[in-house]
Formats: structure tokens, sequence, C-alpha cells
């Protein structure tokens, strides 16, 4: 079997993607008709793909191996740097490629009656279809540089579907919050990435593995570490859990799909992935084991008081990751992946019965015993997500936000003036202006600074400045001879000076200071 | 503050406790929604006109209450309204004068109506200075005709001014700004950046001239406070009325405190309200909303995270009652008391949805068995009161340092008049981009740089010369924007040359805006509806009228093979339609579908019991369901079985999102079935579905069974409070002649009377019950069938009946079944009780239902986008029945989506004519009616139910994002009672956006066979009929039962004689023949009867 084959699996609906945006943008997919062109592209590429999978366990059959380590070609190679278009189909590779080409091409089915003549129809298949190139990517890899392009795309497709409803803005507000929260931890996975080119000159798993042995073990602790954060972030354990309760706004096959079955999962697979990593960093392997754990209880306590059919779905599937974490943690990494795949096919098609789930209930849900159903105080905090949001917010979110605004406060009193920008310009624009002008004539004789010479600019500012300083010089020293002029001039810059130490002293600009001696440190 | 006087407390709560009860009349009424009953959205506004109500509705809840201008255009368009029906609606609008003449162009009169017709027609709307800029620059408007300009009106203009096109139309602007004294002088905005002193001084000039000041201090200062303080008292003054403190900061500030708080709100509140969804009911739920909410949130720290300093003083604080919360939060904000019932309506119109499902769980004490949750509307009111106080202080004291209530805002604004006027501006004006680019500055501004006073100064000085400058038009008098522009695309419409606008006068051009004026948005469009309504009627009296004389079934001269009765529902239009062309000696008829029997059904596998009838009556009987004797073996088993499938059911799908560890272990172990089962049903799901319903059958041990209609007790009294098992013999023959009576069924009986109760299916849909039997309460009405027919065939009733003379022959079989309306499938009641002598016949009326429904589900695909649009019926009905078991389907049938009018009266009126299952056929026959009693029971009964589905489709269809419940994609059940939009939106009422699509929005046409005397002294003496049909609600018409004639009721008026010419009609040979090649909807064609049946008309 032809390497390139492979490389088609990915490729395919990626290529449908694409296609549909072509047919967007030329107009030919938009009316309710197009409809028709657009599932048929997004379909044929999907079963595509799943076929050759098939085709590939059909080689693996006869040849009794599994394809492995498959390089297809180099995509660019700078000195002793390679990076390569590789895929890694071994068992979890494989069986994870299936799962996510068979679930895909599911929901993708799904969505053809469900999201009939919606106004984003095309759009949302060619966002379905990028996703199912992304997680193909993201479990056939065989780097992690090709994993992280299958990363960073599915979360943009996840960011575009929460905002499907880009109307509302909450929606819109919760695509954000999944956006920048799955940043945090796609930096860790870009430090793994610059680590490991650094430390073991590639990106290659099978490198990595065999590396992993010959580095010390902070070096392979701080690029397992990495990737751990990303898959963290990912797979929305403890702290980052919030984003993913948020991110149902999306249509129901979408849900379904990418925080049901998919890409919820993906942390997890990339913990299974970096298993050798792993068994050379016990400690982490503790923390692991910990963070699952407080996940799992988070989602099992989280789902006990939703009372919304998606977002009791979304906290049970939290917890189940919680559990594969722990498994992981517990280095039974077998377990987690027949785990995750039995979870992502079962949640799939919770999710998607999820509008009848109503029906579906006879009676109520098995009540919690008595004893725990008192608990207020347990209640409340359940009910509340335990504020891991409102923490983060509190910890993070508002510093930040602070911190732009003094940022724009800075540009508009020093940036602006000094590039001469208009908005602090002088000349006349509102007749209260000119009233007053009209009203005191003298204004012009009385002008102490600017009327020598106006400018823009820092140039044309310095050329005013010069100008001006002469004239008050001239004026006040040679002309008033007193010190009142001075005085005053002292005293302003006093209260400058005030001012600077108060914002010094605020607690944000001490955080900073000391992040950035942190830095400096580093 | 605290005010001096205030009532006793006893009659505050009073005057609250009827502030909740009016909320009614504002709140969708909207039940939970596996209880879901098609009611009319404006419910509480059914006191008044229906234009009138809409606007009114609108007001309160900002909700349009009409299709939008351009659908109504588009509509005109397709030639589904046209400018004939315009015209009488404007001429039948008694305000607008419409032929009132207002000044002779060249070659005619221009009239009101001209002025109306174009502003219907046309968007004759004002522009801002970007858009006149844009318009000149880029599109050449002062040279070229507006692109939607028809050709008749170009070339009277070109005639009559005598130029071409590029000087004719140039002229005409010049002539325009002539009439009204304007320069053609167009500043862009941001010309304004830098005033020249020319330009300042002309325009101080003009100010002075224009405005009172005094002389000794700044001119400019001392106006913006003058302005400032007006509009600050405006905005104040509408606190209570049109908006809360909430609404008010939000003008000010941009901040949606609403939309902060909602999530916190909103997870309290389910979790308050649910019916069973969560596994943790919230503690203390039987404590009310108020006390749950308190208790909940002294352990809540969003107050430490979110900065909510006083967050735990102001719980202490809090009264343990409601009520008394209610008060003093109200006094505390500073609300008059007057206006606190207004505020708090305002208030709970904030989140509707929410609201209402309080107020409704409010009204019905218990519900759903939930007797241990005490729903108390002030609850509620309170928790949103203190909320909002919270929110409303954290932001006051972060913006300003001062205390959230209205008066100390006020009291901030009045010295800060210059800021008031920047937010203002900002938050509710368009300002240009020079302008709310500073603002924001301001506005945002990092606490290291507040912005001082002077800086707010300043920036209320540019707003306001941007405000007086001529780039943004001054809408006192006539200026460019606002008169100008629209004059100048009016006068092309109507074809007016210069010379023709130099020619008016002063009063003429007034006239000509005040007609521009006068017909708002919302009496457009009531106009719109008029036409389009107008349209419609015209093509149904026209065939009705065509009709006369053709149906069969006037009189019962033959016996026919069978009487099927079928709901009134307009879906059974299709159904019987081919029956009847089928087999024309069958005659079918219509009623609701509970077949006037209300009654509460207690299954065999039910545990508790369901009222099966209109949502406005309460049963006193109750209808049992047992084995049949020897069954009882039977009945065990299936009892276990099915407990065992519940556990089952619950343990798949409920324990797997309750559960952590069985979850892991469940999917563990369910995966490969999963997997099949998620395959399956993608690819053979209508196989599958099959499969599954068949295993189902056979797995639950099917028994047979009986229903109990004889009572045991027959001296109790039966009453809806105390219902009874079982009905007396003389309460079950009571009850069937009535009915039969009502339907006009009181002779000839054929050997089959088939009652046929209705009620749909499907997969993966919470809005099921929308699509069931609205004259069952959103069920299926199969058990009234089932228990009509067992009474009717008990030889006791027919002997009373006999007495009563009503004679049903002994070898006629009265049999029950239900159509399903998504699948077509029919389930046959009591089957094996047909006599023998029966069966064949039996068989033969099987079989020719079975065709109609072939003929049903055709009818139906040509409607559906993915249904097979060929000649091959059995392929239509297996997409049919393929559709009711795929579990994507968002649409798997259209519901009433097509319904637009009611006939009351005999089958004859209607029959063999096609009527695009658009009309709700309910039987009546006016023979034997003489003083018109059983008519007005029918208008009584089923007026209310058309109207409700009607009316809910119409105003889902017009605003599905406010009056509906948007698209089903996103849809997310929440506490069993409603859907969100994703995870914390208000609950959306009314009908999903799939369910209205192909809904043509308009009132129903109510057509009823009777003389205009029986049907004007019903409505005299029946109020609800009065309002219903008074106010505009139904549209009702009368056919006269002999002539044929029909007259048209108009409130205020009465009966007028509807005068049309005839059209001619399509006669088609059967229905497939006219609706074949078509997905739109049709108008009505003749269908000609097969020669065998001419003989019975």
């Amino acid at each position: 079997m032809p390497d390139w084959i492979i490389a088609c699996v990915p490729a395919l609906p990626l290529l449908a993607a694409l296609m549909i945006a072509a047919g967007y943008v030329s107009g030919s997919n938009r009316d309710e008709a197009g409809e028709r062109q657009t599932r048929r592209i997004a379909l044929s590429a999907a079963t595509l793909s799943f076929l050759i999978l098939l085709y590939a366990d059909l080689f693996a059959l006869i040849n009794g191996k599994l394809p492995g380590y498959i390089q297809v070609f180099t995509w660019f190679h700078s000195g002793d740097y390679h990076i390569n278009i590789s895929f890694l189909l071994d068992t979890p590779g494989l069986i994870m490629a299936h799962l996510v080409s068979l679930l895909s091409l599911i929901t993708l089915h799904f969505s053809v009656n469900y999201l009939h003549r919606e106004a984003g129809y095309p759009r949302f298949f060619m966002i379905m279809s990028l996703f199912t190139a992304a997680m193909l990517l993201i479990v056939m890899a065989g780097n992690t540089l090709l994993m992280f392009v299958g990363w960073e795309l599915a979360g943009v497709c996840s960011y575009l579907l929460i905002a499907y409803s880009h109307e509302r803005t909450t929606a819109a507000d919760n695509a954000t919050r999944a956006f920048v929260t799955n940043k945090i931890g796609d930096t860790g996975f870009l430090l793994a990435i610059i680590l490991s080119f650094f430390w073991i000159n590639s990106t290659e798993w099978p490198d990595i593995f065999i590396h992993t042995g010959v580095l010390d073990s902070l070096h392979s602790g701080l690029i397992a570490s990495g990737l751990l954060l990303a898959a963290m972030a990912k797979s929305a354990q403890i702290p980052f859990s919030p984003w993913i309760a948020r991110s149902l706004e999306g249509p129901t096959p979408s849900s379904a799909i990418f925080y049901g079955s998919l890409m919820v999962h993906a942390g997890v697979f990339l913990l299974i992935r970096m298993q050798p990593l792993l068994m050379h960093t016990p400690e982490l392997m503790w923390m692991i084991a910990i963070i699952g754990a407080a996940t799992a209880l988070y989602g099992f306590i989280g789902s006990l008081v939703q009372t919304d059919v998606k977002s009791a779905l979304m906290f049970s599937t939290t917890g189940q990751t919680g559990l594969m974490f722990l498994a992981c943690g517990l280095g039974w990494f077998e377990f987690a992946l027949w785990h995750l795949v039995a979870h992502a096919i079962w949640r799939a098609y919770h999710f998607l019965s999820a509008p009848a789930m109503m029906h579906l209930l006879n009676g109520h849900t098995r009540f919690v015993p008595a004893w725990i159903q008192k608990r207020r105080q347990l209640y409340t905090a359940a009910l509340q997500r335990f504020w891991l949001e409102q923490i983060t917010d509190w910890l993070f979110v508002k510093p930040t936000l602070a911190l732009a605004r003094d940022a724009q406060a800075f540009d508009q009193q020093v940036v602006n003036r000094l590039v001469g920008l208009p908005g602090s310009i002088g000349a006349v624009s509102s007749l209260a202006q000119w009233e007053k002008q009209k009203s005191t004539h003298s204004m012009q004789l009385d002008g102490d600074s600017g009327d020598i010479g106006r400018g823009r600019g820092l140039l044309g500012k310095l050329m005013e400045w010069i100008a001006s300083l002469l004239h008050w010089f001239e004026e006040h020293l040679v002309l008033k001879g007193g010190d009142d002029g001075i005085l005053h001039a002292v005293i302003r810059l006093g209260e400058v000076l005030t001012r600077v130490d108060e914002m010094l002293s605020r607690p944000r600009y001490l955080l900073l200071m000391l992040l950035l001696t942190f830095v400096v440190i580093l | 503050m605290i005010r001096k006087t205030h009532s006793p407390r006893e009659e505050i709560l009073q005057r609250l406790r009827g502030a909740i009860q009016h909320m009614e009349h504002v709140l969708p009424g909207q039940a939970a929604i596996k209880d879901f009953v098609h009611h009319n959205t404006l419910h509480g506004f059914e006191h008044l006109p229906f234009a009138e109500a809409v606007e009114k509705a609108c007001e309160i809840t900002g909700n349009f209450g009409y299709l939008p201008q351009t659908r109504f255009r588009a509509l005109f368009k397709q030639g589904r309204i046209t400018l004939d029906e315009l015209r009488t609606t404007l001429d039948e609008t008694a305000n607008l004068k419409a032929s009132d003449i207002i000044f002779k162009a060249a070659d005619r009169d221009i009239s009101q109506a001209d002025i109306y017709l174009a502003r219907l027609l046309h968007p004759i709307k004002p522009v801002t200075g970007c858009q006149i800029n844009w318009q000149l620059g880029e599109l050449n408007a002062l040279h070229a005709f507006q692109p939607d300009i028809d050709s008749i009106a170009r070339e009277r203009l070109l005639k009559t001014a005598d130029l071409n096109e590029h000087q004719a139309i140039f002229d005409l602007w010049s002539a325009c700004l002539h009439i009204l004294g304007l320069d053609h002088f167009i500043a862009h905005p941001e010309d304004m950046l830098d005033l020249t002193p020319e330009k300042a001084e002309s325009m101080l000039s003009q100010t002075l001239a224009n405005d009172d000041h005094p002389d000794d201090q700044p001119v400019i200062d001392f106006l913006i406070r003058k302005h400032a303080r007006r509009d600050m008292d405006k905005l104040f003054s509408q606190i209570g009325e049109k908006l809360t403190l909430e609404g008010m900061l939000k003008k000010l500030t941009g901040e949606d405190l609403l939309e902060q708080m909602r999530p916190l709100l909103i997870r309290y509140m389910a979790a308050f309200l649910d019916q069973g969804f969560s596994a943790w009911p919230g503690p203390g739920r039987e404590e009310g909303f108020y006390t749950f909410w308190r208790k909940s949130a002294v352990f809540d720290k969003t107050s430490v995270f979110d900065d909510f300093p006083d967050w735990a003083d102001t719980l202490d604080a809090l009264p343990e009652d409601a009520f008394d919360t209610v008060v003093i939060e109200l006094r505390w904000l500073g609300i008059d008391e007057g206006k606190w019932e207004s505020y708090l309506q305002r208030l709970a119109l904030e989140l509707p949805g929410w609201s209402g499902m309080f107020l409704w769980r409010h009204n019905r004490p218990g519900y759903d068995g939930l007797t241990n949750v005490n729903v108390n509307m002030m609850d509620y009111l309170a928790v949103r009161l203190v909320l909002e106080r919270l929110f409303a202080q954290r932001l006051c004291r972060n913006l300003w340092q001062i205390e959230a209530s209205i008066d100390v805002i006020r009291w901030y604004f009045k010295h800060h008049l210059a800021e008031f006027m920047v937010r203002q501006n900002f938050y509710n004006q368009h300002l240009p981009e020079y302008l709310s680019t500073l603002a924001q500055n301001h506005l945002n501004c990092s606490d290291i740089c507040t912005p001082d006073e002077q800086q707010w100064w300043h920036l209320a000085h540019l707003i306001w010369t941007w405000q007086h400058s001529t780039s943004n038009g001054n809408p006192s008098s006539y200026n460019l924007f606002n008169s100008a522009w629209p004059l100048f695309r009016l006068s092309q419409h109507l074809g007016l040359s210069d010379a023709e606008i130099r020619k008016l006068d002063i009063t003429q051009i007034d006239r000509i805006f005040n007609c521009l004026k006068a017909m708002d948005k919302h009496q457009a469009s009531f106009i719109w509806l008029q036409a389009y309504e107008r349209h419609y009627r015209d093509q149904l009296f026209n065939a009705v009228i065509q009709n006369h004389g053709r149906g069969l079934w006037k009189t019962r001269d033959k016996r026919p093979d069978a009487q099927i009765v079928f709901c009134m529902d307009d879906r059974e239009e299709g159904m019987r339609r081919h029956l009847e062309e089928h087999n024309p000696d069958i005659e079918t008829l219509g009623a609701g579908g509970f077949f006037g029997l209300p009654i509460n059904w207690l299954g065999l596998d039910d545990e508790q019991i369901t009222p099966l009838c209109p949502v406005v009556a309460t049963p006193s009987y109750e209808i049992q369901e047992h084995p049949q004797p020897h069954q009882e073996a039977l009945l065990q088993k299936r009892k276990q079985r099915l407990s065992t499938g519940q556990k089952l059911q619950n343990l798949v799908f409920q324990e797997t999102r309750r559960n952590l560890l069985v979850t892991t272990c469940l999917v563990l172990i369910n995966a490969p079935v999963t997997l099949a089962v998620l395959t399956s049903k993608t690819w053979v799901y209508s196989r599958f579905g099959r499969w599954l319903e068949n295993k189902r059958k056979t797995l639950s041990v099917p028994v047979a069974t009986e229903i109990t209609i004889n009572t045991e007790q027959p001296d109790k009294p039966a009453t809806p409070e105390t219902p009874r098992v079982g009905l007396t013999d003389i309460e079950q023959a009571d009850h069937i002649e009535r009915f039969l009576r009502t339907i006009g069924l009181q002779h000839t009986l054929a050997p089959f009377v088939v009652m046929m109760g209705h009620g749909s299916i499907s997969e993966n849909n919470p809005h099921l019950a929308a699509y069931d039997c609205g004259a069952c309460s959103g069920r299926h009405g199969g058990p009234n069938a089932r228990a009509f027919a067992a009474i009717a065939n008990r030889p006791a009733i027919r002997r009373l009946l006999r007495e009563r003379g009503i004679d049903i022959p002994d070898d006629t079989w009265v049999l029950g079944a239900e159509h399903n309306t998504c699948d077509e499938n029919i389930i046959w009641y009591d089957r094996d009780q047909i006599p023998a002598s029966l069966q064949e016949n039996f068989t033969h009326l099987q079989k020719g239902l079975y065709i109609a429904t072939l003929g049903s589900a055709h009818e139906r695909s040509r409607r559906l986008a993915s249904a097979p649009k060929g000649d091959s019926r059995t392929k239509a009905l297996r997409h049919i029945y393929a559709r009711s078991k795929d579990f994507s389907q968002a649409r798997p049938e259209l519901g009433h989506a097509t319904n637009a009018a009611a006939i009351i009266g005999r089958r004859s009126i209607s029959q063999s004519a096609f009527f695009d299952r658009r009309v709700f056929l309910i039987s009546y026959d006016p023979a034997y009616d003489p003083d018109g009693s059983i008519v007005e029971n029918i208008l009584l009964t089923a007026g209310p139910v058309g109207a409700g589905i009607n009316l809910e489709y119409y105003f889902s269809a017009v605003n599905n994002d406010q009056y509906g419940c948007g698209s089903k994609v996103t849809h997310n059940v929440t506490g069993l009672l409603g859907v969100m939009q994703g995870t914390s939106s208000d609950l959306r009422t009314g009908l999903p956006k799939q369910m209205i699509e192909i809904h043509e929005a308009m009132r129903l046409q109510v057509l009823v066979e009777a003389t205009e005397e029986t049907l004007t002294k019903i409505y005299m003496r029946q109020p609800p009929l009065q309002q219903l049909v008074g106010n505009g609600w139904l549209l009702l018409s009368a056919i006269h039962p002999e002539t044929g004639k029909i007259s048209v009721f108009k409130p205020g008026e009465g009966f007028i004689p509807w005068e049309h010419e005839n059209t001619p009609l399509t006669r088609v040979s059967n229905s497939e023949d006219w609706y074949k090649g078509h997905t739109e909807p049709l108008p009505p064609a003749l269908i000609d009867q097969q020669n065998s049946a001419v003989k019975h008309a």
C-alpha cells in the first residue's frame, strides 16, 4: 500500500472543507438548492476516508502487522531540523482513526436532515469537514508538529461552531472563552515542540520515545508537562473544566461530536500517545491521577444538579474523561484507550438523542440519597460549578482587563500625542469653543504657550516646543522675571509623579512587577 | 429613600397579588413542553381588536406582530397579494381617507391612496448622512432612476418632463429641494472634526436665533444643560412603565445586568422548577423559591470572586417573607408606589419565558405531582429585585461611587449633566465615528485616568455641535434626510416630474408628508395582512360558490358504504379527499377529535390519568382500560416486562449521565451494541425502526383489553372536581345523541361508522405534543374514539337513542380508530368485536383507507424537500414512514403549517374541491338546527381551538425569534419543562422555526353554513364570540344553506354580501392532477366526481 494513500485519510475531509468554502465564495451552494452539493462533497470525502482506513486494515490483516510509523514526505528541513508529514498508525492510532472517521461520518449524516434550511448549512458542513480532518491529524500524526496542526484546527472549528448563532451574545462570548482557555493549553504544546526540537532534534514520536530513556528526567519531564497542559485544557480537566460546559451553544450534532465524543477525548489520547514519555516521569503520573480524580469528582457532583439535558451530559462526560486521566495516571493506558473508545461511541449517540431524552425518562431520575440531598452547601457549590470560573476570572481575567485599559490610556495619553494622531488636536470643533473664543477676544493675546506655531507628531511638537520654550523663557524669566511660572511647573510635575506612584502601588502592577522579576531571573 | 405615606400592608398585598394575576395577560402562557397545547400567543390581549392588540403587545413586550414588510413585498411579487386587493383594503380603512385627492398631476389626480401604495410597495424611508453620501457618490442617484422604479413610472416621468433621464432626475431633485426650501449641501459627518470659522459663526447665530436663553451666561452650555435635563427627566419618568433599573442602567452604561445575572438566576430557577430531570432536587423546595434561593445564596461564593462586598449583609437583612422583601426593595429603589405594579410587570417581562413558566406553575399548584414544590410568583419577583439591586449596586459603586437607588442616580446626574448627555447619546444614538471613538475612550477609561468634568463637557460640546449641524438632519422641520430624500423617491415612484413637484403648494406638501407619516409600520403591515387574507379568502369563496351543488351528501338519500368521522384537523382534509376520490360511496365527517366525550383516560400501562378533551374543559368521567377476562396472567407478565424495560431504559439513558462508575461499566459493555444501533439509525433507520417497533410489541406481551364505560356507582354525581369511573346509560346516551346531532349524523347511518382519532409519533422531538390532537389537549384521540364506539354499540344505548329519535340501525357497527398523522398508520380498536357478517366489508374499508393514506402521503411529499416527487405512491408512503423513524429529522411532519380556514357545515360545501390541506372541516347540518343552538355550541368549542392553533402558528411565523422559539437545531430541553437556546437562555415559547417555515401567516377564515340571522343572533348573545370575532381574531363569514350565497361579517357593521365575479377554476379529475409538480401553496380547484357517485348528489 503506497504511503500517500494514508495521507489521503485526513486530506480528503480537508479538501472537502476547502471545496465547500470555495462553493460558498463562488455562491454555488448558498441557497437551499446548494445543500445537495454541500452534503455530497462532505459525505463523499468522509466516506472515502473511512474506506481507505478499511483498506489499510485489510492490508494489515494480509501482512500480519500494523502499518506503524509512515513517513510520507519531508515538509521542509533546515540544517539538522526535519519536519515530516508522517503518520503513526500503531494500535491506538489506528483504532482512534477508525473511531474518528466513523463517528464523523455518522454525525455528518445526521446533520443532513437536521440542519436542512439553516442559513449556516454550508458553513456548518465546511467546519465539520475541517474538524474531521483536524481530529484525524491528531490521532494519526507521526510527529508532534503535525498533531499540533490538527490540535489548533480542531480548536478553531470548536470556536466557530460554538459561535454558530453568532448573533446571540452568549454564544459569541462562550466561543471566545473556550478558545482562549484552549490557547493556554496550546502554549504548553508549543513549548513541548520547541523543547523537543531543542533537546532531541526531532519532533517525530518514535524519536521522542527513543530519547526519553536518554534524556534526564527534568528534560523529559518538561516536555511531558507541556503536552500535559495541552491535554488538560483540551479534555477540560480541572482547572480548565468550565469552558466545556459553556460550549454547548452550537447545533446539537456539533455538540455531540466535539464535546460529547471526539474532541473532548483528544487530551486523553495525547496522554496515551505519550505513554513512554510519561512512564519516565512518575511524579507527573501522580499529578495526572490526582487531576483526573478531581475532575471525575467535579463532573460527577456537577452532573447531579444539572437540569438541562446538554449540561447534564457534558458534566457526565467531564467525569468520564477525569476517570480516563486517572487511569492514565495509574498507568492503565490500555484500559483508558478502551474506555475512551466505548465512551466516545456511547456519548455520540447520547448527545444525538438529547432532544428525546425527556421521552426516554420514566418518572424522574433516580434521586441521590436523602443525606446527600440535604447538604445545601455542597448543593450550592455544585450548582455554581465550584466557582472554578469565577476564580479564574478573579485571578487572571480581571487583572488582564484592567491592564489592557491602562495600556489603552497610555496609548491615548502618550503614544497618540507623540505620533500626532488626531483626538487631542486643539482646533475648534465645537460651537462652545467658538463661543468662548468670541467672548474672550483677548485669548489670542493672552496665549502663554502654543501660539507661536502648531505642530503635530513628535517632530512637529518638538519644534513647537522649542519655539514655545524660547517664548516662555522670554515671557516668564525675561519679561515677568518672577517665580510663579516655575513654581507652577514644579507643582504640576509633582502631581504627575504622585499619580505614577499611585498607579504603581496597585496590586496588578505589583503582580506584573513580580512576574517581570521572575521572567528576568529565568 | 422611604416615602412618608404608604398604604397598609394588607392593601399593598392585595394590589401586588392583583398585579401578579394581571401578568397572565402579558407573559407567555405556554404549558410545560410535554403538555404543549396550541393557544393564541396574545391570549392576554384578546379583549382588544387584533390590530390594536398587536400594537399594544409590541409596545409592552417589544415584539413586532406582523411579517416584515420585505416579506409582504415578496408575496406581492409572487402574486399572492395584488394591487387591487391593496387598494380595496386601503379604501376600507376609514381613518386613512384613501380616496381624497391631494393634487392634480399632468394627466391624473394623485390621491392619498397613491401615496400609501407607494409607501407600501417601496421602502421610502429617511436616510442618514452617510447613506445619502453613498447614494449620491456611488450610486449616481441624482442622475439616474432609483433601481426599484417600475417602467410605467419611468415612462410617465420622462414623458411629462420631456428630458433625458440624466437631466430629468437632476431637475426632480432640485425641485424637491426647492419646494422644501433646502440647499444642496451635504456635509460628511467627519467634516465636523474641524469647524471653519464661517461655519461655526453661521451655526452659532442660527442657534442664538432659535432658542431662548439668558444673556449673561454661555449659551451653548445653557442649552446643553436645558436639553440634558429634559432628556434626563424623560428617561427617569420611564422607570416603572417602560424601564426597570436594569433597563435604565443599560441605557446609561451599556452594561447588561440581566445578561450578567442570567446564568446565576437561571441555575437556581431551573433547579427549583425542575420536574424530575436532575438527580439532586434542590434542598428545601417546599419552602418556596425565595427561601430556597436565600438559603443557598448564603453559601454562594460568587459574591467573593465577583466582587459583591454587600452580598452577605444584604442577604442577612432580608426579611423572611417574599412580599416584605418586594415592598422593601421597591421602596429602597425609590419607585413611586403608584408604579409598583407596572414595575414588577416590566421586571417579569425582561425574562418572559422563565417568568411565564413561573406564573404558569404558580397558577397550577401541585402540577405534575410536584406537591412538595411551592411555586409562588411573589418569591420569584423578590429574588429578581434583590439580584437586580446587588448587581446594580456593584455597577453604580464602580462607576460613580454611589448607591443604586433611582433618587441617588438622578442626583448624581443632575450634577454631571455633561456626562449624562455623553452617555445618553453614545449608548442610544448613532454617533459618527470621530465622536464614538472619543466617547468610548471616556467611558471605558482606566481607573488611573478617569475623565474629569471638563473633559465630559468638551465631549458634550462636540456631540451637541454635531447634532445641530447639517450632517445630522434636524428633526423638527423639513430637511434633506427626512424630507427631501423621501419626497425624491416618492416622486419617482409616482412618475412625477420636476414641474409637477414645483407646482405644489405648502399645504399639499404637508399632506403628502402627513400621508407618509400617518401610516406607521403597524398600520402598513395590517393593511398588507388584510390584503393577503383577502386574496386567500376570495380564492376560497370563489371555489365554494362554484362548488355549490356539486358536493355529495348534502342530503343522505342513499346509505353510504361507511361514515368516517375524522378530527376537524386541517391535516385530515387531504386524507378525506383521497378517500372520497377512491370511493365516493364513503361519507366523511369532521368534528373535534375528542368526539364529544371529555374523559380522563387511564390506559393499561398508565399510572396516572390523562385528560382527553379541549384544554378549556375538565372531564367528569374516567375511562379505564382493563385486560379482557383470562388475560390477567398475561397482564402480570406484561407489567413485569414493561417495568424491566423501563428500568433498562433508565439505566441505559439516565444512569449513564448520573452515575460515575456505573457509566464506565455500562459504556464498556454497551459500546458494540451502541455502535450497531447508531449505524442502523443512520443508514437503515426505516427498517431498524420497524424492527424495533415489532420487537417492542412482542416483547411487551400484547394483552387483549376492554374499556370500562359503564359506571358501578350510578348514584355518585360526576363532576370535574370528583370525576367518576364510567358513565350511566343516560349519560352515555346523552353524549352520543349530542354528538350525532352536532355533526348532523342523526339519520341514515352506514353499516360502518368509524370514529377516527389522531395523534403523531416521531423520534427525537421535544415538541411532540405540538403535533398531536389540539382537541385532546395535545394528546392522542384514539381512546375517545374507542370509548365512543363501545358506547354506541351497546344495544341499551341504541334503544335509548331510538326513543329520542335517532335510529342506529342494528346492522350498523361503530368502530374506533386512530390515525397517526406522521407516518399515516391507522390503529383499529376492538376489531375482534366486529360482527362476522361485516368482516368482509371491514377488509374492504381498510383497503380503501390504505389507499387514502397512500394518496395523503403522496400529497404531503410535494411539500417536503427530501421526499420523492415521482408518481409512485407507495414510495411516498415509504418515505413518510421512514421520516417518522429518522432520529435526525427535524421535520417529521409539517403539523398545521398550512392551516388557513375552517368550514362549519355539511361536507357538500367542500366535497369535490381541492383545498390543499388548509381547511379545518367541521360537520354540521343546518337543516336540523332551526334555532341555531347546535352551531352556537360548535362555534363556542371549535372556535377557540381553531383560533388557538391558527394564531399560535401566525405569531410564531411572523416573528419566530420572539413569538416563536427559533431553530430546533440549538434547542436544549431543560427541567422537562421547556427548551432553551444553548445552556443559559430564556425559556423559548411558541413554535420552532422548522414547524412554521411554509406557513402562510394569516388569520383563520371561518365559513359557517347558516343564515346571517342565526349567526347574528348567536353573536349578540355570546360575549366570547363577540371577543373572538368582533375583535377580528377570527374572520367570520356565512354561507346560506339554501342559496349558497356568502356574506362576510364586518365588526360593527354586520354581515355584508360577498360580491365577486366568478374567477374560472381549474377542473381536474383527481387531486394529483392538480398538485403534481408543485411545491408551493396551491389555490383551490374543482375535482370531477367519478360517474358512479353523481346519482347520490
